[in-house]
């Protein structure tokens, strides 16, 4: 039972430190706030100075927490992901997911104007893209469900979605080519992402689609744990493998897609995280395995959004390199590491 | 047909492939059985349709016509979890999970017993126990499966299927990676769980040794048909000589082993007794060439001279007479001078 404590203990020290990160993030920025008047005003409303509680209440705290989203919700679907498909270097966008959401804010923002149509900047409110970065990963996921309701070779559907998400990004750069000057720039940047364009009104679809996601995939920890042995052996053992397949793509699309929509194609974190995960807490048990990602991939990412903020500089940069710039050198760790891939972390 | 009445498991006209088109169709109107208690080994050579038939028995594979019963019940009346609780099944794939301990990979064999989330009940927990035990595995339960040999893990699957508890086991070229004793212990094991167990296990295997030495019976899998007996029944009636009609290996029936069938070279006659006699005519199979028991037709005449422990060997053709002190020497002499006899054979 020692092992038990130990995960536990790790648990607690993460949470800590996901707290102590959270506070970090909201003090940062190009007006300081101490953190003393953080806590007072997050639990009493009370601020020393009435610009520092719309500083902090408006813009810092709802880009907190969609950094906590973000990494437990990336985290989450690429471990399902490297867990169905058995592959270390699988993510949350192997199916095309990110590809998808692409494809389909490309043409929002390039394809009517190319098409001749005139928009005002105002049509390309947060809103809009949001809706077509969800159209078009959702129109992917269909197609991902509907072969694999047909396909039984689970490779084969990886193979599909890695060739979906190429033809994809094939078309985008077609509208790029073609696009004018200012509305590729709108478009480069969604690709950058972002964790600040997320309003108290769109959390209300942002919760409720992350946490639909999350739920599915803890309910899913026994039927991840049988599926690492290979969908063969978790049939042998009385899986649906139909019915699993769906809710494990279903899950992660509803959580790399929508924070794809809303925060634009956060890269790596998706990767990174399971393994290290893995790596800390030892063990192979998606029932310890989901919520301790969850939490690492909140700390990384809370401390990607405070790298990108470039504290004591006023400019900042965006959040898509910095996680690159952390995550790559964990994904060559694990390739250098584990030759055989059979002894990740 | 014999007594079909005791059989827990029954191929009814079973046909097996991958698509109904001619093609596809590996074997047809295969008709066996196997009672509680017995352990089965299927043989035939490669892409006869070994791994298919039991892939098919255990419901990863549908089949083309025909039908599998268990206890008198068609296999796709159970629903997946009920037949998880009767058929278990273990694959030809290495598995390896990083990060998985010997016991948490046999707990998932409790999977068609456990609630939503897979909590172990105490029951569950001393099933899962008795099957470590049960397999030797219990000094390695906490290591992880990655740092096993590859006869470990096998063990460790065949703990998980015990833990799975069912009453038919089904296991693809158990003992495929294996090196002999490994083999050997691999099918002791499952010959001891059929006897005390009362589990039917049905296992391939390309090892016709082991298949004739351990099995109960044997399903002898030929192109588009399947013969099974005990296997001296096929020994006796001559059906396992079926099997390499074309090849080169033949089984002797006589020493109950397999032998490589090369093709005859020279002709030489040996004199001498004992194990010096029977290593020399070992070394000379080995190299092709015929031992005739009448000198007068023979190329050679190979005398093996015993003095107290120590060997010499003479040889004697086309009026040369040489010497040797080992079998090596003496056998790249004879590759040297009757390498014409060999490969105008070839």
């Amino acid at each position: 039972m020692q092992v038990k404590s130990q995960k536990t203990t790790l648990f607690i020290f993460l949470f800590l430190l996901l707290a102590g990160a959270f506070v970090a993030d909201l003090a940062i920025g190009s007006v300081a706030i101490p953190a003393r008047d953080i806590v007072n005003i997050l639990f009493t409303g009370q601020a020393a100075r009435p610009e520092w509680r719309t500083i902090l209440i408006d813009f810092r705290l709802p880009r907190a927490i969609t950094a906590i989203l973000a990494g437990t919700a990336l985290s989450v679907s690429g471990l399902q992901m490297q867990t169905i498909f058995r592959n270390p270097l699988a993510g949350p966008f192997v199916l095309g997911i990110s590809a998808g959401a692409s494809l389909g804010v490309a043409i929002l923002v390039m394809g009517f104007t190319i098409a001749g149509a005139s928009l005002s900047f105002g049509f390309l409110s947060n809103w809009t893209i949001v809706g077509a970065a969800w159209i078009g990963s959702g129109l992917i996921l269909m197609l991902i469900l509907l072969i694999s309701a047909r396909i039984r070779d689970i490779m084969t559907i990886l193979i599909l979605g890695i060739m979906f998400g190429s033809a994809a990004s094939a078309v985008v750069s077609i509208l790029q080519y073609f696009s004018n000057e200012a509305m590729l720039k709108i478009f480069i940047i969604w690709t950058m992402g972002s964790l600040g364009n997320v309003t108290y009104s769109q959390m209300q679809v942002l919760v409720p689609g992350i946490v639909a996601g999350l739920i599915i995939a803890f309910s899913l920890s026994k039927i991840l744990n049988a599926l690492l042995l290979g969908e063969n052996y978790a049939v042998s053992m009385g899986l649906n493998i139909k019915i699993a397949r769906i809710l494990i793509f279903l899950s992660t699309s509803l959580l790399a897609g929508t924070i794809t929509a809303f925060c634009g194609p956060i890269g790596f974190i998706g990767i990174a995280v399971p393994h290290l995960t893995r790596l800390f807490f030892k063990t192979s048990d998606h029932r310890i395995l989901i919520p301790a990602s969850m939490l690492i991939g909140s700390v990384i990412l809370i401390f990607s959004d405070i790298v990108s903020q470039l504290p004591g500089y006023d400019a900042t940069i965006p959040i898509n390199s910095v996680t690159a710039l952390l995550g790559i050198p964990v994904v060559i760790w694990i390739i250098l590491k584990n030759r055989k891939f059979s002894s990740l972390g | 047909m014999t007594n079909t009445i005791n059989n827990i498991l029954s191929l009814h006209n079973l046909s097996i492939g991958y698509s109904a088109g001619k093609n596809g169709i590996l074997c047809e109107r295969l008709n066996v059985g196997a009672r509680k208690g017995e352990l089965i080994a299927l043989i035939g050579k490669n892409g006869t349709g070994k791994s298919t038939l039991l892939r098919t028995i255990a419901r990863l594979q549908a089949s083309l016509a025909g039908s599998v019963t268990i206890r008198d019940r068609e296999i796709y009346q159970f629903s997946g979890r009920d037949f998880a609780r009767l058929v278990s099944f273990v694959s030809t794939e290495n598995v390896t999970v990083p990060n998985m301990s010997v016991y948490d990979l046999v707990a998932l064999g409790r999977f068609p017993y456990t609630n939503w989330i897979g909590r172990l009940s105490e029951e569950d927990r001393n099933i899962v126990e008795h099957s470590i035990k049960q397999t030797g595995l219990a000094l390695l339960k906490d290591k992880n499966i990655d740092s096993l040999s590859d006869g470990e893990r096998q063990r460790v699957m065949i703990a998980r299927t015990l833990a799975q508890n069912t009453d038919l086991i089904i296991l693809d070229e158990p003992t495929a990676f294996l090196d002999l004793q490994g083999r050997h212990e691999i099918i002791h094991l499952l010959n001891k769980l059929a006897a005390e167990q009362k589990k039917t296990i049905v296992f391939s295997t390309h090892d016709l040794n082991i298949a004739t030495s351990e099995a109960d019976k044997i399903w002898m899998l030929l192109p588009g048909e399947l013969v099974e007996g005990a296997p001296e029944d096929l020994i006796l009636n001559n059906q396992i000589k079926r099997l390499f009609d074309n090849s080169l290996l033949r089984f002797d029936s006589a020493s109950g082993s397999f032998v490589v069938k090369k093709q005859s070279g020279a002709k030489f006659s040996i004199m001498g007794e004992g194990e010096g006699l029977l290593w020399t005519s070992r070394a000379l199979q080995r190299l092709g060439l015929t031992i005739t028991e009448t000198p007068a037709q023979a190329h050679g005449i190979i005398r093996v001279n015993q003095n107290a422990e120590s060997f010499n060997w003479q040889v004697h053709h086309d009026d040369i007479s040489e010497e040797f002190a080992s079998v090596y020497l003496l056998a790249n002499y004879l590759k040297e001078h009757f390498s014409f006899h060999l490969r105008k054979k070839q």
